[in-house]
């Protein structure tokens, strides 16, 4: 009695609720819902309106922005910059904090064709204090350089033609070797030796297209390796040249050549090639580098590295062998460099970077060594 | 019935949160200026042009390239299927290029795919990529090529 009591109180409960979650529900409710749809239907008109107006808006003043950046563009400053501690096994060093580089890059485009463009380097943070009883300097450390510094006319972007100071056009590494963009905070042995850092003259650049493939060539004239800014100490010009060209997607390989007479008359002639392959993350750059001395005889100092690197996410792997002789009428004086390098993006313009370096020498009396780097690196400028 | 509605309206809202997820499967549409006398062009062609292996139309005229900025979607796709790198990468390779000032013709950045059709449609050797969509019925630029 008390169940069925219980089922007659709990049917028509469940059938109330059935009902209700059936039934169409009463005309009101449903007219208030239509009205709601109707409303956020109109709310959505208003929203991609709203945005187009945004967006049109921002447009308008990105146009704006852009036009004004062209016509009015201030000096662009951008560069580098890297700190590093050296963990170094070498006689007579000791491990160290480095403040290696602040290269700053002042660009500024003069005229639609004419453009300065002046890197200036301070390197190991340099300090100069003068004798302030005779002017002479009485303290000085670090390098203070001006790298770059070169005026061009640029009348299409095909070709080009700079005048002042610029980094000799030769192979790959002395062009493009700046820290947030190599693997390696050292460079290879026989760069700065083989071929001059930087040469004051004149240099035209000039990009084809042959058979479907990038050309680009590099011609210049200089004062010659050791003669900087107005101090040519000799006669004598130098000059050289520097083909490349993009075979396929990814490859391209290439030749150097720089021949001048330096200071102490002896005829110098410089020889170079290298290849460049990429595909995915990899990333293999190699380069030989000869030179003829016409001294003594006659003697050749020659270096050769091949560097492989792989891009996974932010990480990058690369390894290097490296060769120097400096004088191959001389035996066991090669340097041999294995290098071992792990960098690690935290963003596209700051790197982490831990090196290995292990050197050897053919000479029994220098000894071989280590040395491991950490360092820390960031490009600077809207790049 | 009124489950049924709300049901619908659940259904209706999910489906307006999907609406981006859709967006970002649309196909991106490389566009030159209208008059660009270029035909149809394949992604070995337009890869020369933002890696400047190519800096000028076969009628002489200058390219010019744009971009959109690193974390838009569209770059991502077209780097990674024209180019075959990541925006991070290829930016970085700009950099270097630039730092060096060796970049032949650097592509502008803009930040949105407005003024990209906007400077196309303006431009006889402008080239860039937007939504398929954006450009589906403009007269002033022309699609030369479809990333699906």
């Amino acid at each position: 009695m008390r169940r069925s009591a219980k089922t007659a109180g709990l049917l028509p409960l469940t059938i109330m609720c059935l009902f209700w979650l059936t039934a169409p529900g009463p005309a009101a409710a449903e007219d208030r819902l239509d009205h709601l749809e109707q409303e956020i239907e109109e709310l959505k008109k208003e929203n991609s309106e709203i945005k187009k107006r945004v967006n049109d808006a921002e447009t308008e003043g990105e146009e704006t922005r852009h036009s004004l950046g062209l016509l009015s563009k201030l000096v662009d400053v951008s560069g580098y910059a890297d700190a590093e501690f050296v963990f170094t096994g070498q006689e007579d060093e000791n491990n160290k904090f480095r403040i290696r580089h602040l290269s700053l890059f002042f660009t500024k485009d003069i005229q639609k064709e004419w453009k300065l463009f002046t890197e200036v380097e301070f390197e190991d943070a340099p300090r100069i204090e003068s004798n302030p009883a005779n002017d002479t300097v009485s303290k000085s450390q670090g390098t203070l350089f001006v790298e770059q510094m070169y005026i061009e006319y640029h009348p299409t972007t095909s070709w080009d033609l700079r005048v002042g100071r610029f980094l000799t056009p030769a192979g790959i590494w002395p062009i493009y070797h700046y820290p947030p963009y190599v693997p390696t905070q050292t460079s290879p042995l026989f760069y700065k030796v083989i071929f001059p850092e930087v040469s004051d003259g004149l240099l035209l650049r000039n990009s084809f297209t042959v058979l479907d493939s990038a050309l680009d060539t590099h011609l210049f004239a200089a004062n010659g390796s050791g003669n900087p800014g107005k101090t040519d100490r000799n006669q004598n010009k130098g000059a050289g040249a520097r083909v490349n060209l993009g075979i396929l997607n990814g490859l391209s390989m290439g030749a150097s050549f720089y021949g001048e007479k330096d200071n102490q008359d002896i005829r110098r002639s410089s020889y170079g090639a290298h290849l460049l392959y990429s595909l995915a993350g990899l990333r293999l750059q190699t380069e030989f580098a000869f030179r003829h001395n016409n001294a003594s005889g006659g003697f050749n100092d020659r270096g050769l590295y091949a560097q492989l690197s792989y891009d996974l996410n932010s990480w990058e792997i690369a390894g290097r062998a490296d060769w120097y002789d400096r004088n191959d009428k001389v035996s066991k004086d090669a340097h041999y460099r294995y290098t071992g390098a792990l960098n690690y993006h935290f963003a596209h313009n700051v790197v982490g970077k831990a090196e290995y370096n292990r050197n050897e020498f053919d000479d029994p009396f220098i000894k071989d060594y280590n040395e491991v780097i950490m360092a820390i690196v960031v490009a600077i400028g809207d790049l | 019935m009124r489950a049924k509605k709300a049901l619908c309206f659940l259904l209706f809202i999910f489906a307006f949160n999907l609406i981006p997820d859709a967006r970002a499967a649309e196909p991106v549409a490389v566009i030159v200026n209208r008059g660009n006398t270029a035909g149809g062009m394949d992604p070995g062609e337009i890869r020369k042009m933002y890696t400047n292996n190519t800096l000028k139309w076969p009628d002489g005229n200058p390219v010019i390239l744009y971009d959109l900025l690193i974390e838009n979607r569209l770059r991502e796709v077209f780097s990674s299927k024209i180019l075959g790198k990541d925006p991070e990468r290829v930016a970085e390779e700009w950099a270097h290029l630039k730092i060096t000032n060796q970049a032949k013709n650097p592509p502008v950045t803009v930040k949105s795919e407005a003024l990209i059709i906007k400077r196309v449609a303006a431009e006889r050797g402008a080239i860039g990529y937007v939504s398929l969509s954006a450009v589906r019925n403009n007269p002033q630029v022309r699609v030369v090529f479809t990333i699906e």
